[in-house]
């Protein structure tokens, strides 16, 4: 207060002088501010990142060392050979090889079956009127709810009673056991959801449009709906990539034939018959990760898109 | 919600008057012939083994011989079975990580919506982890764990450890050591969630709430963590039922051991099952599991209020 006395005596030009000053040093304090929270938000940033990133880095730079105390800390591998990745290739009584084939295989199955059996059952959902389509709805609504813990134990059961292991001749039986890994898993329903939800963005008027001049529903779905809902569906089929690339406990379960295992099954196969070489086992790890890293990376934007969808139903 | 634009358009149809009979029953044909693939796989793979597990629940079965029935047995067998006891403590002291993992993936969530340079390499990876199979990841976290490893050697730098051994062979730590892998694994994917959630509250409400003086504390509690409310829910709901139904980390890094102390509730049902093939008994045990995990799903729907936001 005593102050206002003095500012009173001042020109009006001294006033807007001490005004932009205020102004200025306020400015600079929230710029400091914002600095200080930025240095401190990167420096938690940065910790995360490496509790996140040290244990691929780490297994990768391990997996490169021909020998020397395994499982030490380090930042940089102590030696450079390929030798572990040549060893899981050829060390083996299951080649490294046949997995990648198999994982190829039932990702392929696997991701084209889902995203196509989805595509199709949302259409008649989302555009289509016919008797007992809320009921389907809320079927299958429930069913998502519904916790499935005998699914393992019944899956298994349904699978052998469908003959899906019976062993005839080689090829065939090769077949079988593709299907049998794949089947469980074909009808997705979170897949349906997001399709639906796709689809039901698409004008009605387009479709109807189409049916008048004649064309075959399938023509519709084929022309009209793919197209239209080309993002879910790229976002969908990275989902499921990674979930077929990545599944391992069924195949464990079900395949009799080591010879017959995706790569992530494979693996734990792996670690469990090369006890005395894990490095190899990690040049293992290190290929198994790669294809899911590169997936990644190229559908990142998709892949966050449809998990939030996911979710958010 | 859903069902406006169906409304809307069947009234259109009936003044069209283009739907006869005729039409409908053939629009019913293709509608079935487009689902019959997805809903003949669902009805197998997914209603059959509600209905046909919980049938084997009150039965004796083995594959071989046709299931056969026993009443209550199963259960009460359960009940008296010490190894199903501890396997259903460990899965219900799980559920310890669920409030760890929800708060950190909040607080991260918060951390990655600033608008920083690069954050979208921090997104990435974080969700690395995500994407990577428990197989790789329960190796990698093996060995990561060996006696002599990066983990002790970080614990013991930090002075939390004065003894180098192995955390997974020791019955005291084993279980934390595992529960540490399902936080770091997922972490990652709830925080996209929770950023989906954040992006979703209408930023004006915050900067209104700035304006008018409240501090940043009070904008969070009073606005962001209310309008996370649905997100919290479903993330909650998930991490709990996954919490409970703990298997793959088990599976691939203890196999339940060290003595018994990492030894889950599946993880009971799965050696039940595939090691034992007393298929009724862990359909038992399946239904018990699957019972408290809906019991826990309501106990978290009244916690959050049902994910009802006041706003």
């Amino acid at each position: 207060m005593p102050e206002m006395t003095v500012t009173q005596a001042s020109t009006h030009e001294s006033a807007m002088l001490e005004h932009a000053r205020v102004a200025a040093a306020l400015k600079a304090r929230r710029q400091r501010n914002t600095r200080l929270t930025n240095v401190v938000a990167y420096s938690v940033l940065i910790v995360i990142a490496l509790i996140m990133l040290y244990p691929f880095y780490w297994t990768l730079i391990t997996s490169f060392e021909p020998t020397g105390n395994i499982y030490e800390a380090k930042l940089l591998p102590k030696g450079f050979s390929l030798r572990n990745y040549a060893e899981i290739f050829s060390g083996t009584t299951v080649p490294f090889w046949r997995l990648i084939v198999n994982s190829l295989v039932i990702c392929t199955l696997g991701v084209t079956l889902t995203v196509t059996l989805a595509a199709l059952a949302a259409y008649p959902l989302s555009k289509m009127h016919f008797p007992g389509r809320d009921l389907i709805f809320y079927a299958i609504l429930v069913l998502m709810v519904l916790p499935n813990e005998s699914g393992l134990i019944v899956n298994y059961i349904t699978t052998i009673k469908l003959g899906l292991l019976q062993q005839t001749n080689p090829v065939v039986d090769a077949i079988r056991q593709y299907m049998a890994v794949v089947l469980p898993g074909l009808a997705s329903i979170v897949g349906l959801f997001l399709l639906r939800q796709a689809y039901l963005s698409v004008p009605q008027e387009l479709i109807e449009a189409a049916r008048i001049d004649g064309a075959p529903e399938l023509t519709i779905w084929r022309r009209v709906l793919l197209p239209l809902a080309l993002p879910t569906i790229v976002a969908f089929s990275i989902l499921e990539f990674v979930a077929y690339w990545n599944s391992f406990l069924w195949a464990r379960i079900m395949l009799p034939d080591k010879n017959m295992m995706p790569l992530s099954a494979g693996l734990l196969e792996l670690s469990g018959t090369f006890s005395t070489n894990s490095r190899a086992v990690m040049a293992g790890a290190v290929i198994t990760i790669i294809p899911i890293l590169i997936v990644f990376m190229l559908g990142q934007k998709y892949f966050m898109k449809g998990l939030e969808g996911a979710v958010k139903g | 919600m859903t069902t406006t634009p169906r409304r809307v358009s069947r009234r259109e149809q009936q003044r069209q008057g283009g739907t006869g009979a005729k039409v409908t029953i053939r629009t019913t044909l293709i509608a079935y012939a487009f689902m019959l693939p997805f809903l003949a796989l669902l009805v197998l793979y997914h209603t059959w083994p509600v209905f046909f597990g919980t049938y084997l629940a009150f039965t004796k079965y083995n594959i071989i011989s046709p299931p056969q029935w026993v009443g209550l047995e199963n259960f009460q067998t359960l009940l008296k079975d010490e190894q199903f006891w501890s396997g259903l403590r460990n899965s219900l002291k799980y559920i310890l990580v669920v409030p760890v993992i929800q708060i950190l993936s909040i607080l991260l969530a918060l951390l990655v919506n600033r608008p920083l340079k690069g954050i979208g390499f921090f997104r990435t990876a974080y969700y690395v982890p995500v994407v990577t199979s428990f197989a790789v990841v329960g190796l990698i976290w093996t060995w990561m764990y060996q006696q002599g490893g990066p983990v002790n050697a970080v614990l013991m730098t930090l002075g939390l450890m004065n003894e180098d051994r192995s955390l997974l062979n020791n019955p005291a730590t084993a279980l934390t050591a595992v529960m540490f892998v399902t936080l770091w694994k997922g972490v990652g994917y709830y925080m996209v969630l929770y950023l989906a959630g954040l992006q979703s509250i209408a930023p004006e409400l915050e900067e209104a709430a700035m304006i008018d003086g409240a501090t940043r504390m009070q904008v969070f509690w009073n606005i962001t963590l209310p309008g996370l409310r649905p997100t919290i829910l479903v993330c909650s709901l998930l991490s709990t039922i996954s919490a409970i139904k703990v298997f793959e980390e088990i599976y691939v890094m203890t196999q339940g051991g060290p003595a018994g102390s990492t030894y889950s509730a599946l993880f009971f049902t799965y050696s039940r099952a595939f090691v034992d093939f007393q298929y009724g008994l862990a359909a038992a045990a399946g239904l018990i599991i699957a019972v408290i995990s809906i019991i826990f799903g309501l106990i978290n729907f009244k916690l959050t209020r049902g994910g009802k936001t006041d706003a």
